[in-house]
């Protein structure tokens, strides 16, 4: 191990430990409990946004040119009598040689429920649940427009639904995980980068500041820091994953899965119980776990660095205060960004918080979730990376010339272009 | 030619328009104990922190152990600053070998060598101590430690005495002592003269930003004539002629000073007037009083240069 790498595990040792080995890092795990409760609030009010501006989602009809217009003079007819929940929206398409009704199920953008295509007496309806009510609603949508053109009785349509397996467009499910993404490493990445300027303002305080600088390079503590720190995200990070799966499992060993289908189905919302329960993150929940803490750790290197190199220009606490104030304020800005990519799958809000690179990590993120391509994420970490590395440089820089100086720290930005503009050694 | 531990040139450095360093230049030959002597507020710190390399000088260099720069040999380097710091949280032994690994030392060996040193000290029953429970002195002992405890070739203490009681001032002379006999070249800054005068090989005093004497101690006692009180057996008669002017008597004693070379034809005079010897002392003064001295000279020689700036300022 060459000097500098072991000079930051020296530093990020003692700042892992002086967090871990303490009471108060027990407040610190529990933070969750109160995530989840912020969590829920947010959550409740994101998908009041989803549905008012996704609707209702939708139905799709494939059929015909002859049976398009009884089609929807049939979904007029019945939507009115039905009691209850109205059905989703009807499309309607006219058949085409190659239109695939599964891919039609899985087109992004639209909450696809039920798609019906092939002749009416017969027709293929492939579901996102099984035994949903919009499959049993486009079968009826079938049954009454052959009812009307026999002008008698005739036999009802016969179905054959199929479920889809796996892709299905179970979009506000997949954006409500996204959102979950966005706002956990929203709040972890708050919570820790806070905490960086913490410690630094605390060895300013004790003076230890200038035992470190003396005895390594600022770059070490720097990066010491941050690594430090970015253990404790972790242990914090596995405790909570270690608690979720020890719960799910015994949760798992509790309950009895029939009782709990049961129990769906008789819900009048049954659709959106087993929605609640089979959610699966458009990449797989392997890769969009691995993912997300590498976006996890992007953005508190990013955050972070920006919150070392600015506090560390400050001589108070209340000067930290001050100058952390109009970060968290960037950061609470790009929460809001990406919450409206997280909602908005594709659009162009989407593709500009993916761009910017202090919202880029939550937003790739979400879109794991939405986005089953997997390439673009390698993409978006080497993009990442690289303004990591800008940040990290430029902080460090900064670090160096606010650390030890003694100066009003209100010229900290003529400090910062000055040690730059030499290329602070 | 003598080999230097430092070689600190013409040092400078400006905070805002204010000159706190002035071209100091500080040579500090391996294995010596050296001081750096100053009033409060003279630069000693801040030439200190440019000579580590901690904080980069507007002009001059510093090369450390045989001509490497600062940087390259941190971790041959004990450092105590002036500001002590030290976790509060962590315990004295953690604490020491914290030090030593930021140093290079293994955490296993800093922590031996922590118990090692703490026992040498007799303050091993604090070892188990979290920092934040001990004396502001022993606390003060424990950054010490940690600033020696990888063993380096050249130690830097930026007032080490201050805060600190007899007992403890005893044993941190007795530990750079030994350091130097380990090997190590030391270097630190006092304002308090009585350290210096029992420990330095060599000292410099900075004084209004410059340095204004580099030497040995006896070299800057030198600098101050010998005070010499005279009690002559036989008062009758003209006494004071055949003492330097400015001979003050103070009732049966004659007071005055003399350059060192002047002792001999003084004690010649005195045998051949007759007046005998009822007392005679002659001391060499202090550092103390070579170092007011020196202080003083340059005081009176700012505030003439103030009042002639004053007057030419009120002619203009």
């Amino acid at each position: 191990m060459t000097p500098f790498l072991r000079n930051i595990f020296v530093v990020a040792r003692r700042d892992f430990l002086a967090i871990v080995a303490t009471p108060t890092f027990l407040l610190f795990l529990l933070a969750p409990l109160f995530m989840i409760g912020m969590g829920a609030l947010g959550g409740f009010g994101a998908s009041q946004l989803a549905d008012s501006a996704r609707g209702a989602g939708r139905i799709v009809a494939i059929a015909g040119p002859a049976d398009v217009e009884p089609l929807r003079a049939a979904d007029a007819r019945l939507r009115d009598a039905l009691p209850g929940d109205k059905p989703p929206a009807l499309e309607l398409r006219v058949a085409a040689r190659d239109v695939d009704p599964v891919a039609v199920a899985q087109e992004k953008g639209a909450d696809t429920y039920a798609v019906m295509s092939g002749p009416l007496a017969a027709p293929r309806i492939v579901e996102r649940e099984e035994g949903s009510r919009s499959g049993a609603y486009l079968a009826l949508l079938a049954t009454d427009v052959l009812r009307d053109r026999a002008a008698g009785a005739v036999a009802p349509a016969a179905p054959r639904f199929e479920n889809l397996k796996k892709g299905g467009t179970s979009i506000a499910a997949q954006q409500g995980l996204g959102l979950g993404a966005v706002f956990v490493i929203f709040l972890l990445t708050l919570l820790l980068a806070g905490q960086s300027v913490g410690m630094l303002a605390e060895e300013k305080g004790n003076k230890v500041i200038e035992i470190l600088a003396a005895a390594v390079p600022l770059e070490s503590v720097f990066l010491g820091k941050l690594l430090g720190l970015l253990g404790v995200a972790i242990l914090f990070i596995a405790f909570w994953t270690a608690m979720a799966v020890g719960g799910g499992l015994i949760a798992m060993t509790q309950l009895d899965p029939g009782a709990l289908a049961n129990a769906g189905a008789a819900s009048a919302n049954a659709q959106a119980t087993s929605a609640a329960f089979g959610v699966t993150p458009a990449t797989g929940w392997p890769f969009f776990i691995l993912i997300m803490l590498a976006y996890f750790i992007m953005s508190f290197l990013l955050l972070g660095a920006i919150f070392l190199g600015v506090g560390a220009q400050a001589g108070t606490v209340r000067e930290i205060q001050m100058l952390s104030l109009p970060i968290t304020i960037l950061q609470v800005a790009m929460f809001s960004l990406c919450s409206g990519a997280a909602n908005a799958p594709g659009s162009s809000v989407a593709t500009i918080a993916q761009i910017i690179p202090f919202s880029s990590p939550m937003a790739m993120a979400a879109r794991a979730a939405t986005d089953d391509a997997k390439a673009v994420h390698l993409l978006a970490l080497g993009w990442q990376a690289i303004w990591v590395a800008l940040v990290v440089t430029l902080s460090v820089r900064l670090f160096r010339s606010g650390v030890l100086s003694g100066r009003s720290s209100w010229k900290f930005w003529e400090r910062g272009a000055k040690a730059v503009a030499a290329g602070d050694q | 030619m003598t080999e230097y531990c430092v070689e600190a040139r013409d040092l400078t450095k400006y905070f805002e328009a204010f000159k706190a360093v002035d071209h100091v230049s500080l040579l500090v030959p391996a294995g010596s104990i050296y001081g750096v002597l100053g009033p409060n507020g003279a630069g000693k710190t801040t030439s200190l922190r440019m000579t580590l390399g901690i904080i980069d000088p507007d002009a001059g260099t510093s090369r450390l152990l045989g001509g490497f720069k600062p940087q390259s040999v941190r971790h041959r380097i004990g450092y105590l600053p002036e500001e002590r710091g030290l976790y509060p949280g962590m315990k004295a032994r953690e604490a020491i070998a914290f030090m030593g690994a930021l140093r290079g030392l293994d955490w296993a060996e800093g922590r031996r060598r922590a118990g090692d040193f703490m026992a040498e000290l007799g303050l091993e029953r604090v070892i188990d101590e979290k920092i934040r429970k001990m004396s502001k002195g022993m606390a003060q002992m424990v950054q010490l430690i940690g600033s020696i405890v990888h063993a380096p070739d050249l130690i830097v203490l930026d007032e080490p005495f201050s805060g600190l009681d007899p007992v403890n001032q005893e044993r941190l002379e007795m530990l750079v002592r030994r350091e130097r006999e380990r090997g190590a070249t030391i270097l630190f800054s006092t304002h308090v003269m009585a350290h210096a005068e029992r420990l330095c090989d060599r000292i410099a005093i900075i004084a209004r930003s410059a340095r204004r004497f580099e030497g040995t101690v006896d070299e800057a006692r030198a600098l101050l004539p010998m005070q010499v009180r005279y009690t002559p057996r036989d008062a009758a008669g003209d006494v004071a002629a055949m003492l330097p002017p400015g001979a003050e008597r103070r009732g049966a004693d004659w007071h005055f000073a003399i350059e060192g070379d002047a002792v001999e034809p003084l004690l010649a005079r005195i045998t051949a007037s007759g007046h005998g010897v009822a007392g005679l002392s002659i001391s060499r003064p202090g550092l103390h009083d070579a170092f007011v001295h020196i202080v003083r000279q340059v005081d009176a020689g700012f505030e003439a240069d103030a009042q002639a700036d004053a007057i030419e300022e009120s002619a203009a």
